[in-house]
């Protein structure tokens, strides 16, 4: 056995145990992705440095044996710079997006490519369910909205944007067609299951003033997190500007008022005629556990408005169980710009052909089903497949990794490989960790994996003019999962 | 079915063990002057080698091509000497020349592919271009057709002429021409074919003899005539067409040197030569009494004995040179523990680079309690502007061997390899040649001088990485897999080829061992500074008047080798700095000249002894140029594994571009600094981790060139994208830039005052060199 002392805390492991697994036994996870389980190490991604405390000299985790007498630690400021460094020097030689343009883009960055995949499938309720997730108005603002999602879309670049908006209102309509209207099911982004239609409620009360787009939304959330919200309004019929100034052609009264309904089943206290002077204001301070303020200013774009109402939903939330305000919790986003010509091509090989699709019973009554799911095949689904599991963006999460920092003078083109039956082989995402090399070593595969070249022009390929499909005869699924990033990753979409 | 069949030859020559993957891959492109995929399937077929190790291996290597080339291979050496001397002008002239556009490497007519090289190893002759066989030296932009034109003129031309045996007659004298590397490239093969020709035609008497590396390589071609009682003259710089006269002036008939002495003594005059040198006593002393000129004189050869005097592959003079005499003294008379504590007492660390006490590595492989031990000889001198392991196996190839051997029997070890770079083919041959001639001896094989005591030698040719001198990629390299290298510990010493104990020490550091047998410890470590002792070998180039290689005692001062046996600075120009340790070591500025070279004072100063280049700088060498020709070198050498190296030493050539180009920032020499520290601390193996040191030196050192280049501005007017080229009133008007400029930026005006299109104008510097009267100006 051999002593040693990790993060101050002294412990024996058996010999030849490596000073990450040692890390493990005290439950201290050292960042890696290089490293995989049984597979021989291979100190590549530098992420699991540590620190040896006599001499200040830093080394991988996963290859360094313990030895007698060590004094480790696992984490400083110095540690936490350089696995940061690391983690920029890797993004600016990762050519992906972790979400869609069309996400980011979005003001409530609601999960576009998501709801298209469910809705190409026909699953009309599951797609509400995504988007109702981040926008609580899909039927109004499928309506209104101006779309600066289309905007984004990387369909541009091949023809014409993915019709978003419309797709949208119909998951939205659907729902206000159902007899049973379902109220939502669907889980916050941090994780947390949230129900529209609340049972049990918190305790807490908040007063939400206003019921425009930003006060309905923030009720909305409010609401499904599990407070009583109550709205106070001074007009005598709730909706805000969406009732008052937005033209009755483009957002006819029953869309309002269905969408409203909704909100009301669940739970929401609606206060019309409620004068709100700032007398008022401090009495509902007084009376409520929280309160949502109107926007100082009103905005143009009712789904700003919105999205701003979601924000306010989750500080209160964030306020009201004493965590730190933030906001909604943002993932760390690769991003890479604009399609060169090439690449637009490569994205339209997982999707279909076809020219944009407009509604042929005219734009107030939106798409039929069979347009809706012809026009969302049509999304060329830039999204990550591994965008919720994928080490490297949790890790550039987790350390505030900056993906500008080193940024190149020129970018590698995208390719996307799809000559295997289950796995999407996308070598710019690569970080060259080599564990699917050694997954298809281990397994003798005829051809397998292996590195071509070498130093930064070094990529993973199938040797000879072997396709994926020869590389990855029966360890596909094993190295796709294994891969740390959505370089190697199984078709379909994320989970 | 043809290829069916070559590759079932090649196998039977190479084995089809994993490990044999690399000399198979050089035997298949040996063949095909490329790799054909259908040959890898079918070695993958025949052998135990997967698809995933031949492509993993052949595309790690630069030697290895997997698209056909060319006809003719043009290679512009890009080594440090080359490239301070301008070499990427010539290359982008053949560039034009052939017509290739962006990355294309080969000519429309599949005549000619063009391709860098890191180092040619004739930093003396520097710019250098090799077109198949033919090394040109000093080339300049504008001859960049000519070499082409007279390179397909050459063709097919070769002296048949043998030289006649001179056994059993009266011998007149000798002559020996230096077959080192630089004065091959320099043409001393045809000095020696113009030798033989006249010996041949006059009927002489003269023995013709081969000599290694003297290591005045700024002199080559060398010959050197030693009648048999006379004073012995050395000629540089010889042309093959004053061969004949120069031979008839010591060795002719009167009558015929009658009919001939005036012409003789006016192409004499034409030539340099050493007669003015006095006390040349080399034909019969056997070893050099006192030292002739200054080159020489400062210098101390230990590893380098015997320079220009003995054949390098004549054994029995080696013999006769005390050679083998250390070996002999080890196996009767020493145990192995005595033959290492010998070698721990005098002090000698390892010559790589690192300065290991090499007695210490011999101590932690000797302890090793195994059946099977190696040692490798690491000839791996990937260092662009080095070349003292090339010279000492292609000149001493005997002593490194004795080094070897003793080593081998210090440590008990059981089979040694040599592994020689392949852009070396001359020191791969000698070295070849050599071993054998040990094997016909009885010196190499079982029961070695008859001690009872065997040992093995096998010589391995590495394929192009410069990461292959790291030892654990070196040895990855020789198991037939791609250069990667490995966490350390395991030491080599400890687990190493094919896990087990294993020493590997530099060619120069053998080189070194039998004199220390010969003349003790404490002689050895009698010489050099309180911490680094005996002798340190480097290549000496760049700027100066005289380049070569030398051997100096450790702790001579950088301005010594620079002033004295450099001779000072080329064409009057001033003094700026010295790069010495090649990539992993720094720029050095000359206000640190007085500084003792050793292993501590040299890493105190941000550099590294590293294996020997030491290439000096003038004032007209850009600092930032220098650590971007650096990082553009360790960038394509990095082998890929480590994140900070693979993109690290990128992103901060990409700053270095920026700066060179005008587009630098202020925060980009923080930015630099930083990404250099994390690069140096975050790396696993020594390239990595001293890659950023020629950044780090250069930014300490000469900060204010950075800070200028962040302005636009480079100071020494090298970075192409920061200068413009102008004319100005001094110009004559002789049309002789309008006729030369490539790209026609200038108008054709007889007599009146040239002018340069801006526009047009593509910065190769030709116009400038043609001016006759310095008119052309660059700012």
């Amino acid at each position: 056995m051999i002593e040693l002392h990790i993060d101050g805390i002294k412990l024996s492991v058996e010999s030849g145990t490596t000073v990450m697994e040692a890390a493990r036994q005290l439950d201290i996870q050292v960042p890696s992705m290089c490293h995989n389980g049984d597979l021989p190490h291979f100190a590549s991604c530098m992420i699991c440095m540590v620190k040896d405390a006599k001499n200040g000299k830093m080394f991988t985790s996963c290859t360094v044996k313990a030895t007698p007498g060590m004094e480790i630690i696992t984490l400083d400021e110095e540690i936490r710079e350089a696995r940061k460094t690391a983690l920029d020097l890797l993004l600016s030689d990762h050519v992906g997006d972790c979400d869609a343009p069309c996400q980011i883009s979005c003001p409530a960055h609601m999960d576009i490519p998501r709801m298209n995949h469910l809705l190409a499938q026909s699953r009309f309720e599951d797609a509400y369910n995504v988007v109702i997730q981040d926008i609580a108005l899909p039927s109004i603002l499928g309506r209104i909205c101006p779309a600066p999602c289309e905007g984004a879309c990387r369909r541009n670049s091949v023809d014409e944007a993915v019709s978003i908006c419309f797709l949208k209102m119909y998951a939205g309509d659907f729902i206000h067609q159902q007899k049973a209207k379902p109220m939502g099911n669907f889980a916050f982004s941090d994780g947390v299951p949230a129900s529209a239609a609340m049972t049990t409620l918190r305790g807490s009360r908040v007063a939400v003033i206003g019921s425009g787009p930003h006060g309905l939304s923030a009720a909305w959330y409010l609401q499904s997190f599990g407070y009583q919200c109550t709205i106070f309004d001074r007009n005598p019929l709730p909706g805000g500007a969406l009732r008052y100034s937005v033209p009755r052609n483009l957002l006819p009264e029953e869309v309002l008022d269905l969408e409203i309904e909704r909100i009301k089943q669940s739970g929401v206290i609606f206060q019309m005629n409620a004068e709100i002077d700032p007398e008022r204001v401090k009495e509902l301070e007084k009376e409520f556990d929280a309160v949502v303020y109107p926007l100082e200013k009103p905005l143009k774009m009712a789904i700003k408005a919105s999205a701003f109402g979601k924000e306010a939903a989750w500080e209160t939330r964030q306020k009201l169980s004493g965590q730190p305000i933030i906001g909604e919790p943002k993932m760390f986003n690769s991003r890479f710009g604009k399609l060169q010509e090439s690449e637009a091509l490569e994205y339209l090989k997982e999707s279909v052909p076809g020219d944009r699709i407009e509604p042929a019973n005219g734009f107030t009554h939106g798409m039929t089903a069979e347009e809706v799911v012809a026009e969302a095949a049509r999304c060329l689904h830039c999204e990550c497949r591994k965008a919720d599991d994928c080490l490297l963006r949790i890790y550039s999460n987790e350390y505030q990794a900056d993906q500008k920092r080193f940024q190149g003078p020129e970018r590698k083109p995208v390719t996307k490989q799809f000559q295997h039956d289950t796995v999407v082989y996308e070598p710019q995402k690569c970080i060259k960790c080599g564990i699917c090399v050694r997954i298809t070593a281990k397994h003798q595969e005829e051809f397998g994996l292996t590195f071509i070249g070498r130093g930064f022009d070094v990529v993973i390929g199938v040797p000879f003019s072997e396709s994926i499909r020869e590389g990855l005869t029966h360890t596909a699924g094993e190295a796709a999962d294994a891969c740390p990033t959505g370089a190697l990753a199984r078709k379909g979409g994320r989970k | 079915m043809k290829i069916k069949e070559e590759i079932a030859t090649i196998l039977l020559e190479t084995g089809t063990e994993r490990e044999a993957v690399i000399p198979i891959l050089q035997a298949i492109q040996k063949k095909y002057n490329y790799l054909p995929e259908e040959a890898l399937r079918e070695v993958c077929k025949k052998t135990t080698i997967t698809p995933e190790q031949i492509m993993g291996v052949a595309s790690f290597y630069s030697q290895f091509r997997l698209k056909p080339v060319g006809k003719h291979m043009i290679r512009v050496c890009v080594g440090t000497a080359c490239h301070v001397k301008g070499a990427s002008l010539i290359f982008d002239a053949l560039h034009r020349e052939l017509k290739l556009t962006g990355d294309e490497e080969t000519d429309a007519s599949g005549l000619f592919t063009l391709e860098k090289v890191s180092c040619l190893g004739c930093c003396t002759l520097a710019p250098v271009v090799q077109i198949d066989g033919v090394t040109y030296g000093h080339v300049a932009p504008d001859k960049a057709g000519k070499i082409l034109t007279d390179f397909l003129g050459q063709k097919g031309k070769k002296a048949k002429s043998k030289i006649r045996n001179t056994e059993g007659e009266k011998i007149e004298g000798e002559i020996r021409i230096g077959l080192g590397s630089c004065c091959v490239a320099s043409g001393s093969e045809s000095i020696r074919e113009a030798v033989e020709e006249t010996v041949s035609n006059n009927g002489l008497q003269i023995n013709l003899k081969s000599v290694g590396c003297v290591g005045m390589c700024h002199q080559v071609p060398l010959m050197e005539i030693v009648p048999a009682n006379g004073v012995p003259v050395l000629y540089t710089h010889v042309d093959p067409k004053d061969v004949k006269s120069l031979i008839e002036k010591h060795f002719n008939p009167p009558t015929l040197l009658k009919r001939l002495s005036v012409r003789a003594q006016t192409l004499i005059e034409n030539i340099q030569d050493d007669s003015r040198w006095e006390g040349v006593e080399r034909y019969t002393s056997d070893v050099r009494e006192r030292h002739i000129t200054s080159f020489l004189g400062r210098q101390v050869p230990l590893a380098t004995e015997f320079r220009g005097i003995i054949n390098p592959l004549d054994i029995n003079e080696y013999k006769s040179r005390e050679g083998f005499t250390a070996l002999q003294k080890c196996l009767t008379g020493m145990s192995p523990d005595e033959v290492t504590r010998e070698v721990l007492d005098s002090g000698v660390r390892g010559r790589g680079g690192a300065g290991f006490p090499t007695g210490k590595k011999w101590e932690m492989v000797a302890s090793q309690k195994a059946q099977v031990k190696y040692v490798i000889c690491n000839g791996d001198e990937g260092d662009p502007g080095a070349f003292m392991d090339r010279m000492l196996l292609e000149s001493y190839p005997y002593r490194v061997i004795e080094g070897m051997l003793i080593a081998a029997y210090a440590v008990g070890a059981t089979k040694g390899y040599f592994y020689i770079r392949a852009e070396y083919p001359l020191a791969v041959k000698r070295m070849t040649a050599a071993l054998q001639f040990c094997r016909d001896e009885g010196i190499i094989g079982p029961n070695i001088l008859g001690s009872g005591w065997s040992f093995e030698v096998n010589l391995y040719e590495g394929a192009g990485a410069f990461v292959c001198g790291e030892e654990t990629a070196l040895i990855a390299s020789i198991e037939g897999k791609r250069g990667f290298p490995t966490q350390r510990p395991p030491y080599p010493a400890v687990e190493g080829l094919w896990d087990a104990p294993t020493l590997v020490n530099n060619t120069e550091t053998f080189a070194l061992i039998s004199w220390i047998i010969r003349h003790g410890a404490s002689a050895f470590h009698s010489l050099g500074t309180a911490k680094s002792k005996g002798t340190k070998v480097f290549a000496l180039a760049g700027k100066i008047n005289r380049g070569g290689l030398i051997e100096v005692p450790m702790g001579i001062t950088i301005r010594k080798i620079v002033e004295d046996i450099g001779g000072g600075i080329a064409n009057g120009k001033k003094f700026k700095a010295i790069q010495i340790g090649g990539p992993s070591g720094g720029c050095l500025p000359e206000s640190l000249a007085d500084t003792p070279i050793d292993y501590e004072s040299m890493a105190e100063l941000g550099a590294m002894m590293g294996s020997g280049g030491l290439v000096v700088l003038d004032e007209t060498d850009c600092m930032v140029d220098m650590a971007r020709y650096f990082l553009s070198f360790t960038q394509k050498e990095s082998c890929g594994k480590c994140t900070f190296c693979r993109i690290g030493t990128r992103r901060m050539l990409d700053i270095l571009d920026r700066l060179c180009t005008g587009k630098g920032k202020a925060a980009d020499l923080d930015e630099l600094e930083k990404l250099a520290g994390w690069t140096k601390k975050g790396s696993l193996c020594g390239l990595g981790q001293t890659a950023p040191n020629p950044i780090l030196t250069t930014l300490h050192y000469f900060r204010e060139e950075y800070e200028a280049h962040v302005t636009g501005h480079c100071p020494t007017g090298k970075c192409m994208d920061l200068i413009t080229y102008t004319i100005n009133d001094k110009c004559i008007g002789c049309t002789l830039c309008a006729q030369k400029c490539p790209v026609d930026a200038i108008e054709f005006r007889p007599h009146e005052q040239h002018d340069i299109i801006q526009e047009k104008c593509i910065k190769c510097d030709t116009c400038r060199l043609v001016c006759p009267t310095d008119a052309v100006i660059k700012r």
